[in-house]
């Protein structure tokens, strides 16, 4: 017996919406379409409108998660395109930022993957000790979202010596509890049984399908932003790259629980390490010179790419907003053949896919 | 540092280089696409070559060979994005589904459909609707 399967346009475990066609053999899924565009809401076009600064409010609209990201993104073509320099200490407190929304970032899913599973108290866990970093975000930068971190040139907001110590503080207070997450996750016998050899993304396929992220690391693709094009200071920090072979589900669990510790590390750094002098080059409202620049990130889910054209006016010419999650929501389809229809939800959930940050 | 070098290329250097860069398993960052200052379309192949951002750009074309099957699903989404909504062509690509745009939107003889108006169309059709009612 084969049925159609239609699942969405509203995705029900991650509240976004996404249209995935199941075709299906009895119970299991031969194949799979996936349809997107519910969500568009003009950004690029609307950057065409506007000036440097107000650009880098929309587009830290564009996603409430990986807000920072975009921003960090957006102003680090601009300063391509002008030839402007960045502070250190700019940079360190962007990395900081960066990487704070990399951990609620993955913390966040992690806690959306259990609920999937039905581990609800595991969920619970997981987003309890998420509300530490929320705070620290929060103690930052004043909001728990969209953070306004970055101007063009630097950063918004310093670090002061309080600041410092209770960020350390805080750093210090995460460790407990995220290895206790880890060492659950690792040993679970309930996450294992649900996840493992689950929407399995071979090391080949990932090549071939160009898969990013930790999406793509848990495949067994040592990709990272960070490391192969360093960007705003990422070169002055020590930390590892987390990196599994198996490519089901509980790898990619496994990968983004092994990152929250990394970036730990990398925010520790920053703050011990945090050089004197000023944040940014002054509240000056800069014009967007004749050129254009595509800059990379390691957004929490993978490589964002935007690109910027100049044509020597205030407003942008021409932006254009590309999300990990457009690269690795074309991927969805290949891991669900040959699964069941009830980890439909789970797999595509598994790519921690942003539809807000792909229609833009 | 991460750097980008503009390259310009014609339509026929596409596919070989795309070739070339999936045999190095090099990363197709993404496939961009603008009109330029005097309208012509401007498409981008960026690819990641170490810390170096290398793009190639193809300017006042608006047939494109595909590279979907040397890059698969990572340059066919692009190709497509580019295909909806910028209405190029790219030779070999599946269109006969959507992607991003509904289903019937392609249905008015192929000439599209302006999801939104022009505010000044708008306007006009309020002026209207309004000597209408009179």
């Amino acid at each position: 017996m084969s049925y159609v399967v239609p699942i969405g346009p509203y995705h029900p475990a991650l509240e976004e919406p996404i249209h995935a066609t199941l075709y299906t053999e009895g119970e299991v899924i031969k194949d799979a379409e996936v349809f997107v565009g519910y969500n568009h809401r003009g950004i690029e076009k609307l950057c065409t409108e506007r000036n440097a600064i107000q650009t880098l409010v929309l587009v830290e609209r564009v996603c409430g998660i990986c807000s920072h990201s975009h921003a960090l993104t957006y102003a680090m073509c601009v300063e391509a395109i002008n030839k402007t320099e960045v502070p250190k200490r700019g940079q360190y407190i962007r990395v900081i930022t960066a990487e704070l929304e990399r951990l609620h970032s993955h913390m966040l899913w992690m806690g959306i993957a259990c609920h999937i599973i039905g581990h609800d108290s595991m969920f619970m866990h997981i987003w309890d000790e998420r509300e530490l970093i929320m705070d620290l975000l929060e103690r930052l930068s004043g909001n728990r979202v969209n953070y306004a971190m970055v101007t063009i040139g630097g950063s918004r907001r310093d670090i002061d010596d309080d600041l410092r110590r209770d960020m350390l503080k805080g750093c210090e207070a995460l460790k407990t509890p995220l290895n206790k997450i880890i060492d659950i996750v690792l040993n679970d016998k309930t996450i294992a049984m649900r996840t493992k050899n689950v929407g399995v993304l071979k090391h080949e396929d990932a090549v071939r399908l160009g898969a990013i992220g930790p999406h793509a690391r848990a495949s067994g693709v040592k990709t990272d932003v960070r490391k192969d094009a360093p960007y705003s200071s990422y070169e002055d920090f020590e930390f590892d790259i987390p990196v599994c072979q198996n490519g089901d589900v509980f790898d990619r669990v496994v990968v983004r629980a092994l990152e929250c510790v990394e970036s730990i590390k990398i925010i520790e750094q920053a703050l011990d390490n945090l050089p004197e002098g000023p944040i940014n080059n002054g509240n000056k409202l800069p014009k967007i010179q004749e050129g254009i620049a595509v800059c990379r990130h390691e957004a929490p889910r993978g490589q964002l790419s935007h690109m910027v054209v100049g044509n020597g006016k205030l407003e942008n010419f021409r932006v254009s907003v590309h999300v990990p999650s457009f690269k690795n929501t074309p991927t969805i389809p290949h891991m669900l053949r040959g699964n069941t229809v009830a980890d439909a939800g789970l797999i595509i959930a598994s790519i921690d896919p942003c539809f807000s940050c792909l229609d833009r | 540092m991460q750097e980008y070098k503009r390259i310009d290329i014609t339509k026929d250097e596409i596919v070989p280089i795309a070739e070339r860069m999936r045999k190095k398993e090099i990363i197709l960052v993404m496939i961009h696409g603008f009109l330029d200052k005097d309208g012509n379309p401007d498409v981008s192949y960026e690819y990641a070559v170490d810390t170096v951002l290398e793009s190639y750009h193809v300017v006042g074309e608006t047939v494109l060979p595909s590279i979907s099957e040397i890059y698969d699903v990572a340059a066919e989404w692009p190709e497509r994005e580019l295909n909806e909504l910028y209405g190029w062509t790219f030779e070999g690509l599946d269109v006969s589904k959507r992607l991003f745009l509904p289903y019937d939107l392609l249905e008015d003889e192929g000439k599209g459909q302006i999801m939104v108006k022009p505010l000044s169309e708008l306007r006009k059709l309020n002026g209207t609707e309004k000597e209408e009612r009179k």
